[in-house]
């Protein structure tokens, strides 16, 4: 007994060292986000609620014609979410201000996929099928995709959907941040040019934080001095503006360490070059070696045999 | 621009609905209804010979083509300062060189066209603000340069890198009038209350016989439109019958009409 | 102490046999209807609720209830106690079957189960997933190598197949050798590497809910949840053994081998205790135990799991009175087994709330279906092969051949 509990402690002991080692080189972890990647500044103070962007998506990505048109405003109450069907949706939320006129004061929300500058699908996707490329999107390539679904559990900001009624060839849907259109044709992505307002601003994301902070700073009453994505799961390529708490619009607070880290540094941590495996197979066959002839002598101590 | 051409189309839709569309189409050039009207009735030419458009009309078209370099850099000086500059210089309504604008620029077309362009008149906002600093917030930083300019001298393509703060023509546009808008509690601040949608060309969706009936054209229209039709039957212009806020001493209903009592019922 | 492992040669077709036919049934009609309609067509999965009972069932509690395999392999040949050998065979079938319907599951689950040999040619060295995936396919292999010998012991040198095929005698009859040959003097390799994949992987499982911690609960979710995983896969491991070895002994009327199973439950008192302290220590470092008497479905179903699933079992296993009675210990071993079961259910299920939407899931009847029918044709198949192979040690002492 005593042996085979020695032979357990070092099992445990090998992984016990691994985890520990992973505590020490945590500061290891690099991010890999793009230096020089787009982004999307949404000033939800300029948005009007007009749902062009989710016209322009659906046109521009050739996703089905939703039953209900999109000259119809009422939907903007019926907080939706993205879906396999609509990569952005707009809601209307009031906060309970009014204006001189008696009348709410509504705050429209674009939602769509952040694409995270360390993003936990692309970390989590078991075959690489989702990738953050180096102009900034969060692009899905389909026919990698195994469809296991990881991406959606990993995501912070629920955001892939699944078609879950193609029996064969289901694909996680998402918000494309039109990768072809910028990167090969030069254009801009669909929601962002239709903007009647430029709620939606296109650009570089360094440029865009530095813009962000420039309008809080010029006018600080009308924003919040928050940049939502600027620092949240590490940072996001698309980031929002804001004079009402984003906790009251559908947003949900998040760490502020790129989601991926813990996971990715206890793997390399433990795993790279396969050390820990190949230690532990070292150590095990050793105790094989030290045990192949004496196991049974001690047969006769497990006491409680009748 | 929008107003008539309402009221054309709603005329279009009485007569074409009662059976009066062929005295129509001569009347009404210009108007995309009228022009699918036209294309639909085929003894009409194909497109008619002499489309009479306003001399100012074509002037306002022909301004609107035009584009003026980009102005970098703008005098700074609060909004306050600006007014009572302006007051001081004189700059008033009767400065106005044009009485309205078509806003039709080339610089918002070349990305997207979705919609008919906006008569704007200049004039009527003029006068009814007046105060010029409200929408020439600013102008340019030369000391010989204008007082005013317009919108897409400084306002051109959308996300410049020399200007990221610099809004775009289009949403200058958009934001300068629905903020105003909204504000005054005047004005439209939808869509289509100040731009047309752009209508599809209708050639190839009409399929009319030769020398259709009056009958037969509204039967096509209403063949996609069956909504419009639908509405319009509950129209007070097809009932003749509701109330009339704007009409001395008939703010009450007025219960004589083709739904009830026919009077003028053709 | 004469274990020799022998064919059953039972009667096959007894009732239980036939129900399990039934449920296969029913389970096989419900995965025609994913494979025409979709997984949504079968499942109440969402986009917010992308992982349901498959995963935390067939797919997690799969893997850790397979770990009867490895743990027993390790005592009976790394450490050379052969005194434990006639529950390695079954515990080794046990598991074999247990990973083959881990992958069946998979497959179902995925929505491209013909894409599933894909992460052989794109890796994602990033992803927690892959490396589970790649650990579950070595492993499955290992086991099928591991569990040559027992196909090799019954039919080399006498193959006959029948009719038609008895061409194929020669090249089966080959095939068989090299086998033997092979895992003959190679068995020690697979042996450790199944025991060192087993570590990996087990403990990657846990990794793979490191990803969202806005979405678990704070109860389960802490950096060690690897080895929480990994400690409660090894300590459920001889539980498991009893546990299977008591249904199956008692159903097939044989020796109840209470002789090797007590012995084997006194690691699992340390192994068990450590997992405990490790669960206790974790919650108390990281203050989580504020959320225990919240009363929402989580936190019942972590007292569930705690107290029914690890204590209420290990204070009982530390009574020999009940380690020597073959009830107490059943009855205790089935609290262990049901306590990671649930334990990862409740990780992979019960304590995933996506925050934003706050959708909730429940089963639907067709996705349980596939579930109970999978289980289903994995205790059929073990019955099958222990009928036909020399898995089983021979009946003893409550003959009934």
């Amino acid at each position: 007994m005593d042996l085979s509990r020695r032979g357990f402690f070092k099992i445990m002991g090998a992984t016990g060292a691994g985890l520990a080692a992973t505590g020490r080189s945590a500061a290891a972890w690099e991010s890999r986000a793009p230096e020089d990647a787009y982004g999307c500044l949404v000033d939800l103070t300029r948005c009007i609620g007009c749902r062009k962007c989710e016209q322009a998506c659906q046109t521009v990505n050739g996703l089905p014609q939703p039953e209900q048109s999109f000259d119809d405003l009422t939907i903007l109450d019926r907080k939706r979410r993205p879906d396999e069907k609509s990569f952005t949706v707009v809601n209307r939320y009031y906060s309970g201000k009014i204006d001189e006129r008696d009348q709410l004061i509504p705050t429209f929300v674009k939602i769509q996929c952040m694409h995270c500058q360390d993003p936990a699908c692309a970390s989590a996707c078991i075959v690489g099928a989702l990738t953050k490329k180096e102009n900034g999107a969060v692009h899905y390539d389909a026919s990698k995709c195994i469809g296991c679904r990881y991406c959606m559990v990993a995501c912070p900001f629920e955001i892939p959907a699944y078609e879950y009624h193609n029996p064969i060839t289901p694909r996680v849907m998402k918000c494309t941040f039109c990768y072809e259109r910028v990167a090969e044709e030069g254009k801009l992505p669909g929601c962002a040019q239709i903007c009647p307002v430029e709620a939606i601003t296109f650009g570089k994301r360094a440029d865009l934080l530095a813009l962000g902070h420039q309008r809080i700073k010029d006018n600080p009453g009308r924003y919040l001095d928050h940049i939502y994505g600027e620092k949240e799961v590490g940072g996001t390529s698309w980031m929002y503006l804001s004079d009402q708490p984003f906790e009251d619009l559908g947003f949900i607070q998040v760490p502020e360490k790129p989601l991926p880290q813990l996971a990715e540094t206890i793997q390399h941590s433990l795993f790279s070059y396969l050390w820990s495996p190949i230690v532990l197979f070292g150590m095990l066959s050793g105790v094989m070696w030290g045990f192949r002839d004496k196991g049974d002598r001690h047969i006769d101590r497990e006491g409680e045999n009748p | 621009m929008s107003k008539k051409s309402f009221i054309v189309l709603l005329l279009f839709l009485v007569m074409g609905l009662s059976g009066g569309l062929v005295a129509l189409h001569p009347e009404s050039p210009g108007s995309p209804a009228a022009h699918a009207a036209a294309a639909a009735a085929p003894p009409a030419p194909e497109t008619p010979a002499s489309t009479w458009t306003a001399p100012d009309q074509v002037a306002a078209l022909e301004r609107a083509k035009e584009t003026v370099p980009f102005v970098d850099a703008v005098m700074d000086e609060c909004k306050l300062c600006r007014q009572m500059r302006l007051r001081e210089t004189g700059l008033g309504t009767k400065d106005i060189k044009h009485s309205y604008f078509v806003l039709n620029s080339p610089i918002i077309n070349a990305v997207e066209d979705h919609y008919g362009p906006v008569r704007f008149m200049h004039s009527k906002h003029a006068a009814q603000i007046q105060d010029c600093a409200m929408c020439h917030h600013f102008r340019p930083l030369g000391a010989d340069a204008s007082e005013t300019t317009r919108c897409s001298a400084c306002h051109q393509e959308a996300f410049r890198k020399d200007h990221p703060e610099r809004i775009g023509l289009k949403a200058a546009y958009h934001q300068q009038c629905m903020e105003c808008h909204r504000d005054m509690n005047q004005g439209p601040v939808d869509c289509i209350g100040c731009h047309n949608k752009n209508v599809p060309e209708h050639k190839d969706k009409i399929q009319l016989a030769a020398n259709p009936t009056p009958f037969e054209v509204t039967e096509e229209c209403l063949r996609c439109h069956k909504a419009a039709g639908q509405d319009m039957l509950k129209t007070a212009h097809w009932l003749l019958k509701g109330p009339s806020p704007f009409t001395l001493g008939h703010r009450k209903e007025v219960e004589i009409g083709k739904a009830t009592i026919a009077t003028n019922n053709f | 102490m004469s274990h020799t492992p022998r064919p059953l040669r039972a009667k096959f077709w007894t009732p239980g046999v036939v129900l399990m036919a039934f449920l296969m049934a029913a389970g096989a009609v419900a995965i025609i209807a994913r494979y025409i309609g979709g997984i949504g067509y079968v499942t109440n999965l969402t986009n917010a609720r992308p992982w349901g009972l498959w995963i935390g069932v067939d797919v997690a509690s799969g893997v850790a209830l397979a770990a009867g395999g490895f743990t027993t392999a390790f005592v009976a040949h790394i450490l050379s106690r052969h005194y434990y050998e006639p529950v390695v065979r079954p515990a080794l079938l046990t598991a074999m079957l247990g990973y083959t319907f881990v992958v069946l599951g998979l497959l179902v689950d995925i929505g491209r189960s013909w894409a599933i040999w894909k992460p052989l040619i794109h890796w994602n060295p990033n992803s927690v997933l892959f490396e589970v995936a790649m650990c579950v396919m070595f492993y499955l292999n290992v086991l099928y190598l591991e569990f040559v010998p027992i196909v090799v012991e019954q039919y080399k040198g006498r193959v006959h197949l029948p009719g038609p095929l008895s061409g194929l005698n020669a090249p089966v009859e080959g095939l068989l050798k090299l086998l033997d040959a092979i895992t003959g003097k190679l068995m020690w390799v697979f042996i450790i590497a199944g025991v060192v994949l087993s570590c990996m992987h087990q403990s990657s499982l846990g990794s793979l809910m490191l990803v969202a911690p806005t979405k678990l609960h704070p109860l389960w979710y802490t950096p060690i949840l690897p080895l929480l995983f990994l400690t409660s896969a090894i300590a459920v491991g001889y539980p498991m053994v009893v546990f299977e070895t008591t249904l199956v002994t008692s159903s097939l009327k044989l020796d109840p081998e209470m002789d090797i199973l007590t012995p084997l439950t006194r690691f699992t008192v340390f192994l068990l205790g450590l997992y405990l302290a490790l669960k206790v220590g974790d919650m108390v470092v990281r203050g989580t135990y504020v959320y225990l008497l919240d009363g929402t479905a989580q936190t019942n179903a972590f007292l569930v799991e705690l107290i029914l699933g690890v204590i209420v079992p290990w204070v009982m296993l530390v009574l020999p009175k009940v380690r020597q009675s073959r009830r107490g210990l059943f009855i205790a071993c089935a609290l262990i087994v049901g306590g990671v079961l649930v334990n990862r259910v409740n990780v992979f299920v019960v304590g995933y709330r996506p925050p934003i939407s706050e959708a909730n899931y429940a089963p639907a009847f067709s996705e349980i279906l596939i579930t109970v029918g999978l289980i289903a044709g994995l205790m059929f198949l073990y019955r099958f092969l222990v009928t036909y192979l020399p898995v089983l040690s021979g009946p003893k002492q409550e003959v009934s051949a």
